[in-house]
């Protein structure tokens, strides 16, 4: 009886605190309040704003004298609360976060940034909380991956032609402005740029009789190069497809024309694109890859296969050797760093990172003005000099520190790191219902790789599929 | 002259039961070595160092230096403590209020009369088939749009608070009861309710805990749902935070080793210490 | 019993049926609605009538979905089939067995992702498994096992099983406990050998076990989840061969925002399970019947 009544009791107690916990409430609505901005002059001791405003905004007044340098953008509302999501940037780089953040609230003061970093699961959450009403205010994009040109296209992302003073816009490298257009619209801050590279295993080239010089130049050369490495040591080749964004990469490494010039239909079955797919299902047929890393959609497994030392080579940039070192440091001492095979395009690749606001933040201003903070001159320098990744604003580049000679393996781009960033672009069309269509063309490219089917075959019956789901 | 051959046929016996033993053995060390095998193996793996190969040929299971750095790395990334108390938090919740509510319906369809009794047991029946992932999208829909608990812990409890497993195994419990009892407990006066707490429910004690194990298990496993609600790691339970896990140190196989690890043996430990209740639990299942 | 109306039934039933008509009820409704619509959850749905199903129809990576949920059916008869054994083996008094019974329990503790995430690492191209067979002679090369088209289905299946033994073992034992010790002494006074005792008595004698198990153990199947997602990443597979009905739909809501096809997926599991539920009802309402 009385462990009866213990139970009762505790039953009760639960049943209550549930209540009681379900109760909480909602978190109010911000109200989004609409603000005429003008630029300002700025002079002398205090910044003035010159808005059209409800009672509650209050005149800022800098502490130091002279505005900071670094507040470039105006018409940042009081009071803002916004929140900041990284991709795969914790732990290692929380103080350079953080650091970053407690400068941009000097710059901004009353401003309160809320940072999350999420990794693996970083799509399947931005997803969720886009459908859940509560996405972050910045969002650091992959631009490689495709993901600005993803979300700005369903209406997602803040459009920041208008909002964006030209001043700003011309810090950045034209080329990387210009990335991932839709509808000739802007959508992202470039952000830390990576030279791709391809890490190289020495020990194993040695093994299999080359020597660095021998490393491809060119994609339509890895074939052979694979096949070398395998016959003399075994080891599979370390490659992977964007199986997010195939079209991306053919569009790259096979110069390849994926949609016609009104967008009217799809055109990635022609010679140039069947002649790309069938490299891979050459190598695949030869068994010179490994079919894993071809296939997953985590870079991060095809750079596991390297740090173990079973590969002999990986396309990645510069910063994830400090992943190497970590996981594997006897590797890291017979490590060497070689430009990537370049395409039939002729360009190299696109950018890497990106920093865009979400379409409907409650404070456009004050997300605007994190996200170019984040990537001013200043800023990048910063985290230029903690990991070998390069600023997409030529400013930076004026510091020593890029012209001083390298000295680990991990700056060994930095004597061309500018005009290498100078010269990536997207030249990737847009794509519309662009998810649907890298599906049904990765359903395809797995077709012609796996299953024997004739790569024109599989491409020409995803072009039929693609072409119906257009108006 | 008689006792030799049954003395002969004796020792025979004997040995029959001991090779018998012997066979029984070898079957169940077998069959444990085949289930135990892959905890070993990232037991052992989550204590290799970086220079400690864990793909090699032949592979090596014992480190040869031993280290504890691969639990501190994940301590500090990742907030497994939280992933538990977070899953025993749910877990506990669901599994005293499901037995409480299945309790509570099951014995106005088992003990009463009233207008509609077959049409509601049938119509509950009927949902049982209802596949969890089918009510996941408008659930996510409702979980965002209208009950504002989205990436919060009770969102993941209030789908769970009744079952109709649960409303099915107390019915036959219930079942079971003699009506002598319930009125013996009318005549006195009383109230349904009493009846219901003080006399009937202690009689099905067996039941409800097979209940309680059942979703216990179910729950402590789920994933499906929790992972669509829960995405900040603070708010994970444990199976959510383990592919959290996965996923950050994707390139780490030693750290999730000891992420493994961690959020493993507590409850071998756990399990080990109650073993005889779990095992008579089940077997509650039968007289159900 | 009193024939006046009382409310007292309804009100035990409130809790309960609250909950289910909210997260049960309502959304079966509200999927039978999606699934006529275009809807990608940020945005309102878009009637579109019965695209969805006609898509469905014309789909070769549905069917082949459909295909590989009624191939998982398979692992029910082996676990019933292992399990039975196992507990008959368990169910005795020698030294040592409490330990071993708590061992077979230790997967199901455990959970499905923590011994997915396990698995997945020793069948690594260059993980243990590869590595031991290989160290015996048995391979020249090693396998890559998660990216065999022809594999991915079999290996979860064998995970699903490796889980499932030891929870339904528990679940035989308990039954064979409660069969009585006469019946089988009655079996040893007319002749039987082992095999035949358990052949003729433990196993009728687990009827309501069985059946049981058969029922969560094929509903289970059916809707199988977790072991793909873990095994195969999001990917499902090399030419999707490792997914399931349940694997298409998420990745239809989840990864592709088709939740309005998603949910024409949803309504046709739940006429298959409903088929299925209504046979394996009938046999246990037939089963009880003869308890009683």
């Amino acid at each position: 009886m009385k462990k009866l009544r213990v139970f009762r009791h505790f039953s009760l107690v639960l049943l209550t605190s549930l209540i009681l916990g379900a109760c909480a409430p909602a978190t109010p609505q911000t109200v989004v309040q609409t603000v005429e901005v003008e630029k300002t002059v700025i002079e002398t001791q205090i910044v003035e704003k010159t808005t059209v405003v409800e009672v509650e905004k209050v005149v800022e007044v800098t502490p130091t004298p002279g505005p900071h340098p670094e507040a470039v953008i105006s018409g940042v509302e009081a009071g803002a609360e916004i929140s900041l999501w990284t991709f795969w940037l914790s732990p290692t780089f929380d103080d350079y976060i953080k650091s970053t953040i407690a400068r941009f609230q000097e710059a901004y003061p009353g401003v309160t940034v809320n940072w999350e970093d999420h990794q693996a699961t970083f799509q399947d959450d931005l997803r969720n909380s886009f459908a859940a009403d509560n996405a972050p205010d910045v969002i650091n994009l992959s631009i490689s991956e495709g993901w600005v040109s993803d979300y700005a296209t369903q209406g997602l992302l803040l459009p920041l032609d208008d909002v964006v003073p030209q001043d700003v816009v011309s810090t950045y490298f034209p080329n990387l402005w210009d990335q991932q257009l839709v509808d000739s619209k802007h959508y992202q801050f470039p952000w830390y740029q990576g030279i791709i590279v391809n890490l190289v295993n020495t020990q194993i080239l040695t093994e299999a009789g080359l020597t660095i010089e021998d490393f491809p130049k060119t994609i339509d050369a890895l074939p052979a190069f694979c096949q070398t490495i395998k016959a003399e040591t075994g080891t599979l080749c370390d490659i992977r497809l964007t199986v997010n964004d195939l079209l991306a990469q053919m569009t790259y490494e096979g110069g390849v024309q994926v949609i016609n010039e009104d967008g009217t239909a799809f055109t990635f079955d022609s010679p140039e694109a069947v002649a790309w797919l069938q490299l891979y299902v050459d190598m695949v047929k030869a068994g010179t890859v490994d079919r894993n890393v071809l296939v997953t959609d985590q870079d991060r497994v095809g750079l596991d296969l390297f740090t173990t030392g079973k590969a002999a080579f990986y396309n990645t940039g510069p910063n994830l050797i400090r992943e190497v070192r970590a996981n594997n440091p006897g590797l890291y001492g017979y490590l060497a760093v070689v430009p990537a095979p370049v395409g039939k395009s002729g360009v190299v690749g696109k950018g890497l990172m990106a920093l865009s606001v979400k379409g409907d933040t409650a404070y456009p201003m004050a997300s605007i003005a994190l996200a170019q903070f984040f990537s001013n001159p200043r800023s990048m320098l910063e985290f230029s000099k903690i990991v070998s990744i390069y600023p997409s604003t030529p400013a930076s580049y004026d510091d020593p520190f890029f012209s001083a000679a390298p000295v680990a393996i991990e700056d060994s781009a930095k004597p061309y790191a500018k005009d290498a960033v100078s010269k990536l672009a997207d030249i990737v069309p847009t794509v519309p219902h662009k998810a649907d269509v890298n599906n049904i063309v990765l359903q395809a490219a797995q077709q012609a790789l796996f299953n024997n089917v004739d790569p024109q075959q599989a491409l020409t019956d995803a072009v039929a599929q693609a072409n119906a789901l257009l108006p | 002259m008689s006792s030799r051959p049954a003395a002969r046929s004796h020792q025979a016996a004997v040995i029959r039961k001991n090779l018998e033993n012997l066979f029984l053995y070898i079957v169940l060390v077998l069959v444990a070595v085949i289930t135990v095998f892959p905890f070993v193996w990232v037991f052992f793996t989550s204590f290799k160092g970086v220079t400690d190969p864990i793909y090699s040929v032949p592979p090596q299971l014992i480190p040869n230096a031993p280290t504890i750095d691969n639990y501190l790395r994940v301590w500090q990334q990742l907030p497994v403590w939280r992933f538990y108390i977070n899953s025993i938090f749910v877990t506990l919740t669901i599994v005293v209020l499901n037995a409480l509510f299945s309790s509570l319906a099951a014995y106005p369809l088992a003990k009463m009369r009233f207008r509609g009794r077959e049409a509601f047991f049938f119509l509950l029946l009927a949902t049982y088939i209802v596949p969890p992932v089918l009510t996941s999208i408008p659930s996510f829909v409702l979980a965002v749009k209208v009950f504002d608990y989205y990436d919060k812990i009770r969102s993941v409890i209030f789908p769970y608070l009744a079952g109709v497993l649960s409303i099915f195994l107390m019915r036959q419990a219930f079942k079971g009861v003699p009506d002598d009892l319930l009125d013996a407990g009318r005549i006195d006066g009383a109230s349904e309710l009493r009846i219901w707490w003080e006399i009937v429910m202690p009689v099905v004690r067996p039941s409800l805990a097979t209940v309680a194990i059942i979703t216990f298990v179910e729950q402590w496993n789920n994933f499906f749902w929790p992972s669509l609600m829960l995405h900040t790691r603070e708010h994970m339970t444990l199976q959510v935070g383990l592919v959290a896990l996965q996923g950050a140190f994707a390139n780490d196989a030693r750290g999730i080793a000891a992420g493994v690890v961690m959020t493993v043996v507590p409850m071998i430990v756990f399990f080990a210490l109650l073993q005889q209740q779990f095992v008579r639990g089940l077997t509650g299942a039968v007289k159900g | 019993m009193t024939s006046k109306f009382s409310i007292t039934p309804y009100l035990f039933l409130a809790p309960a049926l609250l909950v289910i008509a909210v997260f049960v009820l309502y959304p079966i409704l509200a999927v039978v609605y999606y699934s006529f619509t275009d809807y990608n959850i940020v945005t309102p749905p878009v009637w579109v009538g019965l695209r969805n199903y006609q898509q469905l129809a014309k789909d070769p990576i549905f069917w082949q979905a459909l295909k590989h949920s009624f191939i998982y059916l398979l692992v029910t008869p082996t676990l019933i089939f292992l399990s039975v054994l196992l507990a008959i083996v368990v169910n005795r008094k020698l030294s040592g067995i409490h330990a071993f019974r708590a061992l077979f329990f230790i997967p199901v503790i455990s959970g499905s992702i923590a011994v997915g995430i396990a698995w997945r690492l020793m069948l690594d191209t260059n993980g243990i498994i590869n590595g031991m067979l290989i160290a015996l002679g048995l391979l020249s090369e090693p396998i890559q096992w998660l990216a065999e088209p022809a594999y991915t289905l079999p290996i979860a299946m064998l995970l699903t099983i490796w889980l499932g033994l030891g929870y339904y073992m528990m679940i035989f034992l308990a039954g064979l406990q409660n069969i009585p010790e006469e019946l089988y002494d009655a079996a040893l006074i007319d002749g039987c050998n082992n095999w035949q005792k358990h052949w003729y008595i433990s196993i009728p004698g687990l009827r309501p076990q069985i059946t049981f198990v058969a029922v969560i153990s094929s509903l289970a199947a059916l809707q199988v989840f977790n072991e793909i997602f873990i095994l195969t990443g999001g990917l499902g597979g090399i030419l999707n061969s490792g997914v399931t009905v349940v694997f298409y739909l998420w990745r239809q809501a989840f990864r592709l925002q088709h939740a309005g096809m998603a949910s024409a997926i949803a309504m046709v599991l739940l006429v298959i399970t409903l088929l299925f539920s209504m046979m394996n009802i009938r046999i246990l309402e037939r089963g009880t019947e003869a308890e009683s």
